[in-house]
């Protein structure tokens, strides 16, 4: 047995953490997604390519470097500590479940090459009876998606409909959907598109594990950035004379997110590892990833904004990044509320 | 990352559930519940279930063999307490002689220490208690008291320790004792003492939970050989800070393994009793959540174990981590439960498969035994943080 890294996943991880140190540490992230625009940099966008991040879980046939859960949460814990701007996550899940539905090498290999942007657009609601809803039928999608991260970017759209999932052809008819974290980009989106049926939908469920999985790797390094962030400013700013790292009531929160974040780590890694080997405990495994990691960050940047001080409420402090990314993760990748049924669900089933 | 078992940490698994299944003939939570078993017939179940464990070859598996064990790894030991607490078998009745006096003596006692100890230790001939903490000395265990003067070929103990879990049914204390006043950390030993001996008086402790599994001594000018301290004079300290390395660090497989079987009994009771709402299994599904996050964290140690790695601040994370867990599980099962929750074991009608008024009991004890939570926060603070002590 061994948790740690293999020796190619550390050197992935050590090539990755200066990759995203230099290109884009959170300043450069910020500028980037606080910038009108399409939230992303085209520029950064082709480096990722080059480097094989967007094909990284494809298969090498289909111009993928063929690599895993493990992999993919080594990247994506870099990205989140600094914000990465973009749709990383969702084009790669996109290659998942275009994998699943077969014959569709040709996209997959625009997709790792930077040359195409595909992402999932599966929600159809906002509030619980506010039901959009896609359809299809000779060649053409119709209805609303909701929630379509990045849509205005994106050249196709993988869509959910009455007849299963379809590839949808772009532009697409974007009405933003602004929300709290300003790095996001999400649209509602008119279809009346053509389109080519790919598989059913279960195909999306299929990628549901990694998802979850993903999103609590950018949630880990939520945890981490973020408690970093706060432990040098509690040993920096001085009040009565001291560090007020030195006060107890403070430690004590910072203690915790040190017990939050190992434990995340823990638990992320598992579920990766579970994921690739096919563990049959995996679905419960990747649920409580998602669900415990992203709770933390989102604790974790809490406390952050709390021990900033006046600082933590103010935008030029990093602080609120995180908070809103970890805000972001609590509803997306599979929200909160649901996650926890299904945790139940599967112990319930055991 | 390998995070599998190997076929034969599979084969070792079968065969200590086959085991288990052939010779576990009443659940711990069965013999608790029996109107025949007090205090003291619980102890002769565990006694018996020690026994059977250790003819079997299954206690103190990891020790050397001339020890009674088989070198077995820290795999198994996991592997098999996991399966132990899965079973609801009996914790056995030695586990602070086994689990911290043992290692003591392997690690800093003599050739003779061993021989004489740790065999009746481990059979449950002879049951240990831990003597560190006293009435001014807990979390600041330093400051103990408890004076030890050498006197030709004795040690005259005299002080009072309090706490002391398995006091009463014990027959011998290992006890942390002041031998010189002006050394706050080198002026500390390390004991054995028979509760024999003349001088000793050991009076039960009630707890929160009724029962008196504590107990407070007193020593009065009692004799104590030698031959009967562990290392040198003034190493007492460094020893019981090994000691309690094993304490904080073990275990969190079979404490994952043991709250598994508590969340699966309140998730059964709220189905039974149709508190199907939203909010309730929303509250239950954290909780399943959170035990994956614990499961999880042992999972890690123990792959860094068999990985040969030397354990970090994971123990300290991982004691916070199980301690609090409890406590959130037991309070979502009184809160859940309502009044019909608080009813005693003892009942006629009480629910069969817990005592969850006991539970919710016992885990505040968690988080003050073993270095409290508090503590924990500060070492974390300090040792992992390094954060500017005041
Ligand atoms: C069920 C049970 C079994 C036990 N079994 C044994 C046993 O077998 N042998 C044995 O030797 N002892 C045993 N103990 C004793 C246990 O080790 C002590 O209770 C524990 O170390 C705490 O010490 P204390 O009770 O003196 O509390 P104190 O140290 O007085 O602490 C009181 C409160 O203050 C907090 N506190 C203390 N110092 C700090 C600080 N620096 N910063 C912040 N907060 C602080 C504590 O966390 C606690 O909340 C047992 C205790 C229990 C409850």
């Amino acid at each position: 047995m061994r948790f740690e890294l293999s020796e190619d996943q550390t050197l992935l991880k050590d090539a990755t953490t200066s990759f995203f140190a230099s290109e884009s540490p959170i300043e450069t992230s910020r500028e980037v997604s606080e910038a009108d625009g399409e939230g992303f940099s085209r520029g950064q966008w082709k480096k990722l390519a080059e480097l094989g991040y967007l094909g990284l879980i494809a298969a090498e046939s289909a111009g993928g470097a063929g690599l895993g859960a493990i992999e993919l949460s080594v990247v994506l814990q870099q990205a989140g500590r600094v914000c990465f701007p973009g749709p990383l996550l969702d084009v790669v899940l996109a290659t998942r479940a275009l994998t699943a539905a077969g014959g569709q090498d040709e996209t997959i290999t625009q997709i790792a090459a930077g040359e195409k942007i595909v992402v999932l657009a599966q929600s159809d609601r906002v509030w619980p009876d506010d039901i959009g809803g896609a359809t299809f039928a000779d060649g053409h999608v119709k209805g609303s998606k909701v929630f379509v991260p990045f849509a205005a970017s994106a050249d196709a759209l993988l869509v959910t409909t009455d007849a299963g999932l379809v590839l949808a052809e772009g532009p697409f008819a974007c009405e933003p959907m602004p929300t709290v974290d300003e790095a996001q980009r999400f649209a509602r989106v008119e279809f009346d598109n053509a389109a080519t049926l790919i598989g059913d939908n279960t195909l999306v469920e299929g990628v549901w594990e990694l998802a979850h999985v993903g999103a609590a790797a950018l949630a880990l390094g939520v945890c981490e950035a973020a408690g970093e962030a706060t432990i040098r400013y509690s040993t920096e700013r001085e009040t009565f004379g001291k560090p007020i790292g030195v006060y107890q009531v403070l430690q004590h929160r910072m203690a915790d997110m040190v017990l939050r974040t190992e434990s995340s780590r823990a638990i992320v890694f598992r579920a990766a590892w579970s994921l690739d080997n096919g563990a049959a405990d995996r679905g419960l495994v990747a649920v409580s990833a998602k669900q415990y990691a992203v709770e933390s960050a989102n604790e974790i940047t809490l406390a952050s904004v709390q021990i900033h001080g006046g600082n933590g409420f103010t935008w030029e402090y990093n602080v609120h990044r995180w908070l809103k990314l970890a805000m972001t993760l609590d509803h997306h990748y599979g929200a909160r509320n649901d996650l926890l049924e299904r945790a139940l669900e599967q112990v319930e089933a055991q | 990352m390998d995070l599998s078992f190997t076929a034969e940490h599979e084969k070792f698994r079968t065969e200590v559930r086959a085991w288990i299944a052939d010779n576990l003939k009443q659940t711990w939570s069965d013999a608790l519940r029996d109107p025949n078993n007090g205090e003291h017939e619980l102890i002769e179940v565990r006694r018996a279930w020690q026994r059977a464990r250790y003819k079997a070859g299954y206690l103190g598996m990891s020790f050397p063999k001339e020890w009674g064990g088989r070198g077995a790894t820290g795999v198994e030991e996991a592997i098999l307490a996991e399966e132990l607490a899965r079973a609801d078998a009996p914790e056995h009745v030695n586990f602070l002689g086994i689990g911290l006096c043992a290692p003591a003596l392997i690690h800093h006692g003599s050739e003779e220490q061993r021989r004489r100890f740790i065999p009746p230790m481990l059979a449950g001939d002879e049951i240990w208690c831990q003597g560190f903490s006293e009435p001014g000395a807990g979390s600041d265990l330093a400051s103990l008291r408890t004076k030890a003067e050498l006197d030709g070929d004795s040690f005259i103990l005299n002080g009072q320790k309090c706490w002391t879990t398995f006091g009463p049914w014990a027959d011998w204390v290992f006890v942390l004792a002041r031998t010189d006043p002006n050394d706050r950390y080198g002026g500390i030993s390390f004991i054995l003492c028979d509760l024999k001996s003349e001088g000793i008086d050991m009076r039960p402790l009630k707890q929160i939970t009724g029962e008196s599994e504590f107990g407070e001594v007193f020593f009065e000018n009692v004799r104590v050989p030698k031959e009967n301290l562990v290392g040198e004079v003034g190493e007492g300290w460094k020893i019981a800070m090994t000691v309690l390395g094993y304490e904080r660090g073990a275990g969190t497989m079979s404490t994952a393994a043991h709250l598994g079987n508590g969340l699966r009994n309140l998730v059964k009771t709220a189905k039974e009793l149709g508190l199907d709402d939203v909010g309730t299994r929303r509250k239950l599904g954290k909780l399943v959540v959170d035990w994956q996050t614990l499961y999880s964290n042992g999972l890690r140690t123990l792959a860094n174990m068999a990985d040969g790695k030397a354990p970090g601040p994971e123990s300290s994370i991982e004691k916070l981590f199980w301690s609090e867990f409890d406590q959130r599980l037991r309070e979502t099962a009184l809160e859940l439960l309502g009044a019909g929750g608080q009813l005693s074991r003892f009942y006629s009608g009480a629910r069969p498969d817990v005592d969850w008024p006991r539970d919710f009991l016992w885990s505040r004890a968690e988080t003050i035994f073993s270095g409290s939570s508090e503590i924990q926060r500060n070492i974390i603070a300090k040792r992992v943080l390094g954060l500017p002590q005041a």
